[in-house]
């Protein structure tokens, strides 16, 4: 039996060291720089890359032969047809390092592999009708000087002609190239953020003013189609607001009462009463004012959104040009830093464009240029750490192949937090009642059972309600309200009255009451057990608050006087679509029993002892909650939290359905006002796992990242895991008494 | 309680544990010194049941003012649920049904409109086993005051002093009353929980079997702590150890099966009960 169970032990141990062990190999290695080799076929050809792979030839049957092959990441796919190619050994002639090649890793279609040959600045210059062209001058430029040469005359823009010259700083000089090219790489970059940050922020920032003034005028004819409400009358309103503020008063006066005689049920039932008839009379006199009907008439409308038309052709015309005009210029002068690099057959460079193949590659489309036979072991390790700080700092590029994962980082972190925000509090109340203030018995027996259950739910299925439910129902509920809102008063025969706005509130209301007024004739006299009819009584309480909170649900979903948060933004959704928000009530509730149970388990084994203690001392049943109870339980509170956020962050099925996309443009956060965007789609670690592995249009490229990405996503949840626990064994510390 | 009632249970005292097993009525034998006084708590007629069984069978117990009084009886016998029906403890406990009432200080304990967490203030009670809160030694000495809404630093730290002087812990623990209270020895922390139970100046102290879970040192000393603090308050200490009952308290009740058997001054129980019942199980023949 020993052996046994020790293999048992061994064979998890195993499988559990090796998955990781695998993550962390593989998603480390990937951004180690490799060398470059340059490969001489024997049928002639020529082509350089790095060897990823090498493995047996497999024969036509899929066996392995005895040829071997290797693969190569060539890179340059903008030119070529693919960025990964297998060579049969036996093809290969010979291999070089040559130590003027270099990788370049670029903004668009990935990397390119080549010899650096010439750096030059190109100028287009209009050359007007008639005048002559002028001389073509060797100049000192900021990054030395440089060798004039005029290219071609073409046709301009507006008919015209233009000039366009090369300023040579170097020319077919690798070694001078590569230096030349360090020198101007970080101008270029800084250039290239610069157009970056005018082309989203500040453009955003003034599309989203002229977007806000569209919206008012939206507003406004909304407001004017839906026309001025009619309300109650001044003196029908003052009646409803009286006896409002009367209740109200009733029911402190009763509530100061009740102070001095807390166990008299009249007053409790009375105060009950008064709280129940406050709550509409209150809605009522605030929904139905009279002053309400303030709605612009026709011709106001037109002046008002004639008006907000100038202000935004005013800001057009203005800031939004001006912004326009920056950006055309700094890109024009971006466009002049050219370089080019040609593949190892020497035939074609790397292209500006990939429809441009003979248009150099303007510098600042280079992120990264690495000279990788010509570096030392701490520059390899510079390179190493570089790419790792760009995978964790940068957003994606060329479809999420290239680039970091910020976005994704911050996505994933940020939906674990809201979602253990929300799930943790929901969770402990929901326990406490179940353990603490619900009478044990078979009900409590088959929620317990039904919430144990909820756990071994696909995901999935959770992802589909949380698209039907949040996304649909309440998301257009907030964007749009209610879209088959009842009349305020109904019409036609007693049910058809009973189907008006009020009348149903009036009827919830007296339910409520009956149901108020039957708990407290259900509660049994000191020292005595509950009779029969006291326990119909509560049941019939119970099922009257049942009801009651279903006409209320009704009552809501159709609001007469709610017309959504966003109607003004219609047809485009804003909440009524899949969303971070969304997402995270949806882990949530996947969640929910994970926490539930972990909060029971932590509430029950609060010992008796505590319980009585603080019972003697005369707390009530709330303070003993609060500061025995609780506190007690918040290890088991925390273990709780942590498998649900474990759960939660690594969760994908769910996350497909309700907003987790390929690439956000956006930050759930940012300085937009209100700052957090949780209607916004957001970025996965889970999903882009997925998403790189399974749906990249090239998935050799894309591999290493995956495993990177496994390893982050692993790193993220255990730094997270580790966090909670942390507290946990202080907390724990704090209660076991240990000292300091 | 009378005297004619009195003088049955002494012409019926041969067989009177025989009666009480097969559930016939007795009547409990009060000495006549157990009667006269003041009374703090006044248990009349008290009875009990847990669900379906009946724990208590119409207890009657004068306890008076300013005196110990020990209950005492085999386990079983109703002793530690007589003490928590005073503070109400036993509505806590799902099934649980009463008839009958108790006074405390001339009021009702069980009527209608007792604010049962307002009885437990003015009630003291410590625990067989030490039950200080995971907190610090302050916060458990000031935790009856705290819940009853008291926040003022100084009036908490004054009250916290005195009754850790009354309870004999202040001079171990007055240099570390931030710290855990769960760091105390077993002794101190039922001593802690002493202080806890006099913060608030209760109107009576419940005891129950304070010293069972604690070595012959720290019982001595609880004892002396009991001994000490009788002089201001009134105590009902339940007790297994019947030398612990001779020597703490003032007044003695010997239950059994859930019935007053005999009530009396200790030294009388102990010396001269008026019951052969009584002298057997005090002098530990039977129980």
């Amino acid at each position: 039996m020993l052996w046994l169970t020790a293999a048992a032990i061994v064979v998890c141990l195993v499988a559990i060291v090796s998955l990781t062990g695998l993550v962390i190999v593989q998603g480390a290695k990937t951004f180690w720089p490799g060398r470059i080799e340059r490969v001489e076929l024997a049928s002639g050809g020529v082509l350089m890359g790095i060897a990823v792979d090498e493995e047996a030839t497999p024969d036509s049957s899929g066996r392995a032969g005895d040829a071997r092959r290797r693969l190569y990441r060539v890179g340059n796919r903008d030119v070529g047809a693919q960025a990964f190619e297998w060579i049969d050994v036996d093809a290969i002639a010979g291999t070089t390092r040559p130590s003027d090649a270099g990788l370049f890793e670029r903004r668009t279609w990935g990397v390119w592999i080549g010899t650096p040959r010439s750096v030059f600045i190109e100028r287009v210059t209009p050359v007007l009708e008639g005048e002559l062209l002028p001389e073509v001058l060797d100049e000192s430029t900021a990054y030395g000087p440089a060798r004039g040469e005029r290219v071609e005359i073409e046709p301009g823009e507006d008919g015209g002609r233009r000039a366009r010259e090369r300023l040579f700083l170097v020319q077919d000089d690798p070694e001078a190239a590569w230096t030349t090219l360090g020198r101007m790489l970080p101008d270029a970059q800084r250039r290239w953020d610069r157009i970056e940050r005018l082309k989203e922020h500040d453009i955003g920032r003034v599309s989203a003013r002229m977007e806000r003034l569209r919206l008012r005028v939206r507003e406004a004819e909304l407001a004017s189609q839906r026309g001025a409400r009619t309300g109650l009358g001044w003196g029908a309103w003052s009646v409803v607001a009286a006896c409002g503020i009367g209740s109200i008063l009733a029911g402190v006066a009763l509530s100061r009462r009740l102070r001095s005689r807390p166990d008299d049920r009249r007053l409790r039932a009375a105060r009950g009463v008064c709280v129940l008839l406050a709550l509409p009379l209150v809605l009522a006199s605030v929904l139905e004012r009279p002053w309400s009907s303030s709605v612009m008439s026709g011709d106001e409308l037109a002046a008002f959104s004639r008006e907000m038309g100038e202000k935004i052709d005013a800001i057009r015309a203005g800031e939004f040009a001006e912004l326009e005009r920056t950006i055309a210029a700094l890109e024009a002068e971006d466009a002049q830093y050219r370089i080019e690099i040609i593949e190892a057959s020497g035939g074609r460079i790397a292209p500006r464009r990939q429809s441009e193949p003979d248009e150099a590659l303007q510098v600042s489309q280079i992120v990264r240029s690495v000279r990788a036979n010509d570096l030392t072991f701490s520059g390899r390790l510079g390179v190493y750490f570089s790419r790792w700080w760009e995978f964790l700092s940068e957003d994606p590029r060329s479809a999420n192949t290239e680039g970091g994962v910020f976005p994704v980082i911050f996505g994933t972190v940020l939906l674990t937090l809201l979602l253990s925000v929300i799930v943790v509090p929901l969770g402990v109340v929901a326990a406490l009642y179940l353990r603490e203030y619900a009478r044990q018995g078979p009900l409590t027996s088959v929620i317990r059972i039904a919430v144990n259950n909820l756990a071994g739910v696909p995901s999935i299925v959770y992802g589909v309600f949380g698209l039907g439910f949040f996304c649909t129902s309440v998301g257009q509920f907030i964007d749009a309200g209610s879209s088959d809102p009842l009349p305020p008063v109904g019409s036609g025969g007693v049910l058809g009255v009973l189907m008006g706005w009020w009348p149903l509130a009036i009827v919830c209301t007296l339910i409520a009451m009956s149901g108020v007024a039957l708990r407290a004739l259900a509660l049994p006299g000191p020292g005595l057990v509950r009779s029969t009819r006291g326990v119909w009584l509560a049941r019939f309480g119970a099922l009257a608050w049942f009801v009651c909170v279903v006409i209320a649900i009704v009552l809501i979903v159709r609001l007469p006087y709610f017309g959504g948060f966003f109607s003004a933004r219609l047809p485009t959704p804003t909440f009524g679509t899949t969303g971070l928000l969304w997402a995270s009530l949806t882990l949530a509730l996947l969640t929910l029993p994970v926490v539930i149970v972990a909060t029971e388990e932590a509430i029950a084994a609060v010992p008796r002892s505590m319980r009585e203690g603080s019972y003697g001392c005369g707390a009530s049943k709330w303070q003993t909650i609060r500061r025995i109870v609780l506190p007690g339980a918040t290890p088991g509170i925390l273990t709780g939290a942590i498998l649900a956020m474990a759960r939660g962050a690594g969760e994908v099925a769910p996350l497909m359905v309700v907003g987790a996309v390929k690439l956000a443009p956006e930050l759930p956060i940012d300085a937009e006002a209100p700052f957090m965007h949780l209607q916004r789609s957001f970025m996965h670690l889970g999903f882009h796992i997925y998403d790189l592995g399974f749906q990249s249009p090239d998935s050799e490229a894309a591999r290493p990242l995956v495993w990177t990405t496994t390893l982050l996503l692993v790193s993220i949840v255990v730094l997270m895991n580790l966090a909670a626990i942390l507290v946990r064994s202080r907390v724990r510390a704090r209660l076991r008494g240990s000292q300091g | 309680m009378d005297a004619t009632m009195s003088g049955t249970g002494r012409r019926r005292q041969a067989g009177i544990l025989d009666d009480i097993r097969e559930g016939r009525p007795v009547s409990p034998e009060i000495h006549e010194r157990a009667r006269s006084g003041d009374y703090v708590l006044e248990v009349r007629d008290f009875s009990l049941w847990y669900g379906s069984s009946r724990a208590l069978h119409s207890v009657s117990i004068p306890v008076q003012r300013g005196k110990v009084t020990a209950l005492i009886g085999p386990s079983g016998c109703g002793k530690s649920t007589l003490l928590r029906s005073v503070n109400r403890l036993n509505d806590l406990i799902d099934g649980v049904r009463i008839e009958g009432d108790m006074l405390l200080n001339g009021g009702s304990v069980y009527g209608r409109g007792v604010d049962v967490i307002d009885l437990r203030k003015r009630l003291g009670m410590v625990f067989q086993k030490p039950n200080p809160f995971p907190m610090s030694i302050f916060e458990n000495v000031v935790y009856p005051l705290r819940v009853d809404g008291e926040n003022r630093k100084g009036v908490l730290r004054e009250a916290c002093e005195r009754s850790l002087r009354a309870a004999a812990l202040w001079d171990e623990v007055k240099d570390r009353l931030q710290q855990s209270a769960l760091g105390l020895s077993g002794g101190q922390q039922q001593r802690l929980c002493i202080a806890r139970a006099v913060v608030a100046d209760p109107e009576v102290l419940l005891l129950d079997e304070p010293c069972s879970a604690l070595d012959p040192i720290a019982t001595l000393r609880v004892e002396e702590l009991i001994h000490e603090i009788s002089s201001r308050y009134s105590v009902l200490i339940v007790t297994h150890n019947m030398q612990q009952a001779a020597r703490v308290s003032d007044l003695t009740a010997f239950m059994y099966l859930g019935r007053l058997v005999e009530y009396g001054a200790t030294e009388d129980l102990f010396q001269n009960p008026h019951l052969p019942e009584t002298e057997q199980y005090i002098t530990g023949r039977f129980g």
